[in-house]
């Protein structure tokens, strides 16, 4: 197997590393297409494209901001539902349930999984709409249309994500360590929060993350129940009633009309393309924060 | 104090587990629920009708199939030489092979939208294709490249060494390694992360949004550009918009079980391949 004795041209290396090359060249260069095709906007809009919270094509005015808070509100609602209940329920299966039980459990996530999420949408329209006009009665939506309904529709969406890995984290904790704690006394929730958890937080905070990622980008489900209602900049940041009203993602955006009738002029596909650049940056950025963190405690690679 | 404390950590996390399960089957119950009021062998069977809104699905169900195949036929030898390139080409230069796994983790996280608009750059614009169903095989196969390649890895990197050490010992090439005893040895990792991958391709809307899905006017494709197919996911995509029909609402819940169906039958064939690897690669 040492190179150099057959110095012949091993079709099956090159092969490989053709594939390789041209699945790198694939996802890079969507990267450079964005940033490309995104450069007439840069240029007239500069910084403003990211700070302006108007969006008005016709006047040839770009501000993205209104969707940028419709995309991190729609996901801190999915995490702050999915982060516990996935952790808790990664918690139960790993250190209360037995193994046999635990793989049903696994079954079941994983088949929540596979759902498409045009269904999880389908399912949103049909069902949750109505359930969260009576959940934010209070605050006196227009609709059922709104960034609480897609918030609520991406956690159960990133809800198997984040389980999974939680579990896998989990119950990569040794069980020689599981071993000796409970031996030294400690009760099965002190080895699970005190010894586990502590073990497993990297791998925690990576499905965390990946959950984020996903909700971040997640665009079919979203689009279906948000109302997909342009500058929607709340008066009050930290208020329910933003929460209630219809709103826009960087992604209900993209999958919308505007793509398509941006098409003849430069400025307005320029802007579009920035809104694909952006959300490429971000999500990129969580995700290989949290696909580190996740490696880093010498699992997968 | 700790009894009662320990108590109540199986029981809240319990909670939880008991959620998820319960929203499995609430959403798996209400789409069979509703979905089987429609479906009988007419729905699968016949062409759409009243532009698209009632009839059957059939062509639906093709178009669908055509593009999973698609994806198949595209992933299949990529996934596989990225796998190689990662377990076997890199095996003496940790780092580089560690990134090109954080990158695969990094690609699965890519949204589909994005692919979905690439496409509409690369096929629609410079290569001057109308929508296509090759585009939207071509995308849906990069979308799943990931999946397919970390699973055809993991069983790769689970075989015992000694087969490698054997191989060697009788003189075998690399590529001969590779042909007789690697991908023999782990066909099972590669056909699980396909049809994983293929569940996951035949329920996505947002990579064939623009590239190659019609609501409807599309039969079978006769030939590469301008022939757009129509798919079970954006047909429901489409009419979800315009969900305040009754009739709509029956036709969708209708189009809901089969997609759901296909998609299940597809990860329940992967499903015990893919828990024995994953619990075989920690007991490792």
């Amino acid at each position: 197997m040492r190179e150099g004795r057959h110095r012949r041209l091993e079709l099956t290396r090159v092969a490989s590393l053709g594939f390789t090359a041209f699945a790198a060249l694939a996802f890079l260069g969507m990267l450079v297409l964005f940033t490309v095709e995104s450069l007439p906007v840069w240029r007239q809009a500069g910084l403003g494209y990211l700070f302006g919270k108007r969006w008005f094509f016709r006047v040839h005015e770009f501000g993205i901001l209104p969707m940028v808070y419709g995309t991190l509100a729609v996901s801190a609602v999915a995490l702050l539902v999915a982060a516990p209940l996935g952790v808790g329920t990664a918690f139960f299966t790993v250190e209360v349930l037995p193994r046999r039980a635990r793989l049903a459990v696994k079954t079941a996530v994983e088949l929540l999984a596979g759902i498409p999420s045009v269904i999880y949408g389908l399912l949103g329209v049909l069902l949750l709409r109505d359930f969260v006009v009576r959940l934010l009665a209070h605050w006196d939506p227009l609709s059922g249309d709104t960034l609480m309904t897609g918030g609520l529709l991406l956690a159960v969406m990133i809800l198997p994500t984040v389980m999974t890995l939680a579990d896998d984290a989990l119950s990569g904790v040794s069980a020689a360590q599981r071993t000796a704690a409970r031996a030294l006394g400690l009760t099965r929730a002190e080895t699970a929060l005190r010894v586990a958890a502590r073990q497993a937080f990297p791998g925690l905070a990576s499905a965390v993350l990946l959950g984020l990622g996903r909700a971040l980008g997640e665009t079919i489900a979203v689009f279906l129940v948000i109302g997909r209602q342009d500058n929607q900049w709340p008066k009050r940041l930290l208020s329910m009633e933003p929460l209630a009203s219809a709103g826009q993602t960087l992604t209900t955006k993209l999958g919308g009309s505007e793509t398509f009738i941006s098409y003849g002029d430069p400025l307005h596909w320029g802007a579009v393309m920035g809104l694909a650049l952006v959300l490429f940056a971000v999500v990129g950025v969580v995700s290989v924060a949290g696909a580190r963190l996740a490696l880093r405690e010498g699992g997968g690679a | 104090m700790r009894r009662g404390i320990d108590r109540a950590f199986a029981a809240a996390t319990g909670i939880c587990a008991a959620a998820v399960c319960a929203l499995l089957l609430g959403i798996a119950g209400s789409i069979v629920w509703r979905g089987l009021s429609v479906l009988d062998w007419r729905f699968v069977s016949r062409l759409a009708a009243g532009a698209g809104a009632s009839g059957g699905v059939l062509y639906e169900i093709l178009g669908t199939l055509i593009l999973v195949a698609t994806a198949l036929l595209v992933s299949a030898p990529l996934a596989t030489g990225v796998a190689l390139v990662q377990a076997v080409y890199l095996e003496t230069r940790p780092r580089a092979r560690r990134w090109l796994f954080v990158a695969l983790y990094a690609a699965n996280s890519v949204p589909s939208v994005l692919l979905g608009i690439a496409g509409l750059i690369v096929f629609s614009r410079w290569l001057g294709w109308g929508k296509s169903w090759l585009a939207g095989g071509i995308l849906l196969g990069l979308m799943i490249l990931p999946t397919v390649s970390v699973a055809l890895i993991e069983r790769l990197r689970s075989l015992p060494r000694r087969y490698l050490e054997a191989a060697s010992g009788l003189g075998l090439t690399r590529s001969q390694v590779i042909w007789s005893v690697l991908l023999p040895q782990s066909l099972g990792g590669l056909v699980s992360g396909l049809l994983l991958g293929l569940a996951r391709a035949s329920g996505e809307t947002a990579p064939i949004l623009f590239a190659a899905a019609v609501f409807s006017g599309a039969g079978l494709p006769a030939g590469i550009r301008d022939s757009p197919v129509v798919a079970l996911p954006y047909h429901i995509f489409v009419l979800a918009q315009d969900s305040l029909d009754p009739t709509v609402q029956d036709h969708l819940w209708g189009a809901a079980a089969v997609l759901l169906a296909l998609v299940f039958a597809l990860s329940l064939l992967a499903l015990p391949v893919r828990l024995r690897i994953h619990e075989e690669a920690k007991s490792a």
